[in-house]
């Protein structure tokens, strides 16, 4: 952060007050698109928290979008909560499941854990088809009617700036690095007194809290919810690509993942939804082969650049 | 909920389980050999059974084969298809961090999927070849998973004569014991990787042909296999081979004994929860395998 | 006779069926050095992975002054004052040198910063702070990770093959440092292969083979023991 911090938060700040003033001027389009960009740089970034700092791939990190998303949207249809009270309960349960889950799981090591999360996502999805009188079941649970669009807009864009402030954050600090020191080498960090079991857990938790959170508000959005749209492993797979395509590790790696490939889907890919996932299959391969650290992480090495870039 | 259990359930239960676990002891052991020469966890395993089981379906409903005789024609185009992946991807990430495997697999997997969508579409396909049961005493079992069991069982039983008894089969063994002696030895490592992954590939169609026969033919049928091929190797222990049959029974029971107590939709959440329980009390598998 | 930092009693330890560890007792006293050698496989590191907690021992005790560590996890031991190296090296790669020794410490930040570069200047590596360790030559990393031992400033310090793979220079530096640990008061136990540094170094050798302690005492008359020297030349 030598270079310029102050142009750098100045360009954030400009950049802030455009997206605040856009819902005044933009489209109904643009503005849902933005909407969804958001939501998936709040996705993204909250994988980056547990699996780009520890190495623990999580492969079911939509189980705590869908856990979220029915909080949510129970506590808005069934107890009449207002959204943005029922989106915080959202985020909360994700990690009360993070909990529940992770206290286990974390302690499998590597390819267990992420074999594990694979599992979780089906499972829940049996969980909420099966539950029918909380969930509704494969019917589905409909949301009354509710214009919020704009208000969604801003708690959006409020969590995709909460992740990303989060991770500098961890980044920076030193329980940033000791989760780090998973990733490396594991034993030695045990061995040189660092409590990875609690560190691991930590992390989990805080990655689960932005999908509980951005899953409530999209279910509000969009009014409707049901076990397949909530929990569909496509949505792991497009937060996958687009923390490892930017940067694993890195504080702006997933942003930047986030919008390279959120607009090449919404302008290049709408026209071929055919292959969308065979291109996402690509890009997972091209970047584990060619560029294993990402767009920034190449960057980073390469030009000697702090991790917060 | 109330569920009188007379002991003739009980018997057709337990059957049942042996009859299925024998099929996921086969595709297991295809992600046991893998994991246990490269140290690789195989995501698209069960992708390439969805791929086996495409083969036969075509087999079946272009040239009217036979499923049964198509079981070796699905092994064979299988055990290509996976050594060219092997060959041209996954090599590269043998050596790397298990970070890496697992992503790229998991890359591999989606791919394959798109791809049979792409080709085959998203419709159902069924191979409507043998239908109804057979009658032993107060048991009944159908036909096709009689037939699978039996199948299954030779292709297990072929698959270790292979590993125990023949010169490539103990090259493979000592690659996965240590690939340090195995080299010194004059192994050619990087051929019996390519071996490896062609014939995990191979076991993984032979299920798919197996089970074509039995539920629908879909390009997202595999991906379930994956959790449960991985299920059965925790099981038996990581790296034991013969721990696979075990593990493979022993889900096959657990499942069925489940389907007695819980709806269908249920029996998922079963097995999972008895891969975490497993894992946290025996890392190592019930039977003890090797540490990663 | 002073009251023993570390006392290793009947300690067991196997896999399958083998005994990599039988019955062995340590008793280390304070402020002095002591080498642990024996032939491959001896159960040199695992004697070691038992005491710091990596491995869970099958039977006996160790005691650290005085109090029962076996069954501690690996962290806990460390943070009651054991530290250890590792026999292959064990930096973390992509953290830099002062963010490997950083991450170690828990109280304030800046102390711990202050500490770490004393450390890096300790082994003449303040000028390579920033880079990432993976980047360090071998016997560079090899410093960072003693100096990362040194960080919590523990009691005990078990090192793991200090001199393997490091040149003559670097070696007379490090043997010095951990003579200078010595004279703190700071217990040391090292495995070492390279018998000109255990015969220098230390005070008292233990000699384990097959798991199983053979014989132990001042280094010149270990030389002369006949069972040693059957441990490492066969009959």
């Amino acid at each position: 952060m030598t270079l310029a911090p102050r142009a750098f938060l100045t360009g954030l700040a400009v950049l802030a007050a455009a997206l605040a003033l856009y819902p005044i001027v933009g489209t109904g389009y643009g503005v849902r698109a933005m909407l969804q960009l958001f939501m998936w740089i709040a996705l993204a970034g909250s994988w980056n928290l547990i699996s780009g700092l520890t190495g623990y791939v999580s492969f079911g990190h939509v189980a705590f979008f869908g856990a979220g998303a029915y909080a949510g949207a129970i506590l808005i249809a069934k107890a009449g909560w207002p959204w943005l009270p029922a989106a915080l309960a959202g985020g909360a349960a994700a990690c009360v499941l993070a909990l529940v889950i992770g206290y286990p799981c974390l302690r499998l090591k590597g390819p267990y854990f992420a074999i594990a999360m694979l599992g979780l996502n089906e499972v829940l999805r049996a969980l909420t088809s099966y539950f029918e009188g909380l969930t509704g079941g494969g019917s589905g649970l409909s949301l009354p009617t509710l214009h919020a669009t704009v208000p969604i807009y801003y708690a959006m864009a409020l969590a995709a700036a909460g992740v990303t402030l989060l991770t500098y954050l961890i980044i920076t600090s030193r329980f940033g690095l000791r989760l780090m020191t998973i990733r490396e080498d594991e034993v030695a960090a045990e061995a040189m007194g660092i409590d990875t079991a609690r560190h691991k857990l930590y992390a989990f938790l805080l990655s689960a809290a932005g999908p509980g959170v951005v899953g409530a508000l999209a279910a509000r959005d969009q009014g409707y919810i049901e076990p397949i749209s909530v929990f569909p492993l496509a949505t792991t797979i497009t937060m996958i690509v687009m923390a490892l395509f930017g940067g694993k590790g890195t504080v702006w790696g997933p942003v930047l993942g986030a919008i390279v490939l959120f607009v090449s889907q919404e302008i290049v890919w709408a026209r071929f939804p055919y292959v969308h996932q065979l291109l996402f299959g690509a890009i997972i391969a091209a970047v584990v082969l060619l560029m294993p650290r990402g767009v920034l992480g190449l960057l980073q090495t390469k030009y000697r650049l702090p991790r917060t870039l | 909920m109330n569920v009188v259990v007379t002991p003739t359930m009980v018997g057709q239960v337990v059957i049942s389980g042996i009859l299925a676990g024998a099929l996921y002891a086969m595709v297991a052991l295809g992600l046991a050999l893998i994991f246990g020469v490269m140290r690789v966890i195989n995501i698209a395993h069960g992708p390439l059974l969805m791929l086996g089981a495409y083969t036969t379906y075509f087999l079946y409903a272009g040239l009217g084969l036979n499923p049964y005789l198509s079981v070796p024609v699905s092994m064979a185009v299988l055990f290509v298809i996976g050594a060219v992946l092997q060959r041209t991807l996954v090599f590269r990430v043998v050596d790397a961090p298990e970070l890496s495997s697992l992503l790229l697999t998991f890359g591999i997997s989606i791919a394959l999927v798109n791809l049979a969508q792409l080709a085959f579409t998203s419709d159902l396909r069924a191979v409507e070849y043998l239908t109804g049961s057979w009658g032993l005493g107060p048991f009944a079992f159908s036909k096709t998973r009689v037939l699978a069991f039996v199948f299954a069982a030779g292709v297990t039983t072929l698959a270790f004569l292979l590993l125990q008894r023949t010169r490539l089969g103990r090259a493979i063994r000592a690659t996965s014991q240590s690939r340090e002696v195995a080299m010194v030895c004059g192994v050619n490592v990087g051929r019996i990787h390519t071996i490896t992954f062609g014939l995990a590939s191979a076991l993984a169609a032979a299920g798919g042909a197996l089970i074509a026969v039995v539920v629908a033919v879909q390009p997202e049928m595999g991906q379930v296999w994956t959790f449960k091929s991985f299920l059965v190797i925790v099981l038996g222990g990581a790296g034991n081979y013969p721990g696979a049959l075990l593990g493979g029974v022993l889900l096959g029971l657990v499942e069925q004994i489940a389907s007695l107590f819980l709806t269908s939709q249920l029996s998922e959440v079963v097995a999972y929860v008895l891969l975490v329980v497993v894992l946290l009390v025996r890392p190592t598998g019930l039977l003890g395998g090797r540490q990663t | 006779m002073a009251a023993p930092v570390l006392e290793v009693d009947a300690l067991s330890k196997h896999f399958g069926g083998v005994a990599a560890v039988a019955g062995v007792s340590l008793r280390l006293e304070p402020g002095r050095i002591y080498g642990l050698i024996g032939p491959n496989g001896s159960g040199k590191t695992t004697l070691f992975n038992c005491i710091t907690g990596l491995e869970r021992r099958d039977a006996g005790r160790v005691l650290f002054n005085g109090r029962r560590i076996d069954g501690l996890k690996p962290f806990e031991v460390a943070r009651l004052g054991i530290g250890r190296t590792f026999q292959i090296i064990r930096v973390f790669p992509e953290l830099s040198a002062l963010e490997n020794l950083l991450v170690v410490t828990d109280g304030p930040l800046a102390a711990a910063r202050t500490r770490a570069l004393e450390l890096l200047r300790f082994v003449n590596l303040e000028g390579l702070k920033d880079e990432y360790a993976g980047n360090l030559s071998y016997g560079q990393q090899k410093l960072v990770e003693f100096v990362r031992v040194l960080m919590r400033d523990p009691t005990l310090v078990l090192l793991d093959e200090p001199a393997a793979g490091v040149n003559r220079t670097l070696l007379n530096d490090l043997l010095d440092a951990v003579r200078r640990l010595r004279d703190e008061g700071k217990t040391i136990l090292l495995v070492e292969h390279d018998m000109k540094v255990v015969m220098g170094l230390c005070e008292t050798v233990f000699v384990l083979d097959h798991g199983e302690k053979i014989a132990e005492g001042p280094p010149g008359l270990i030389q002369a023991d006949e069972r040693v020297i059957e441990a490492y030349f066969g009959r």
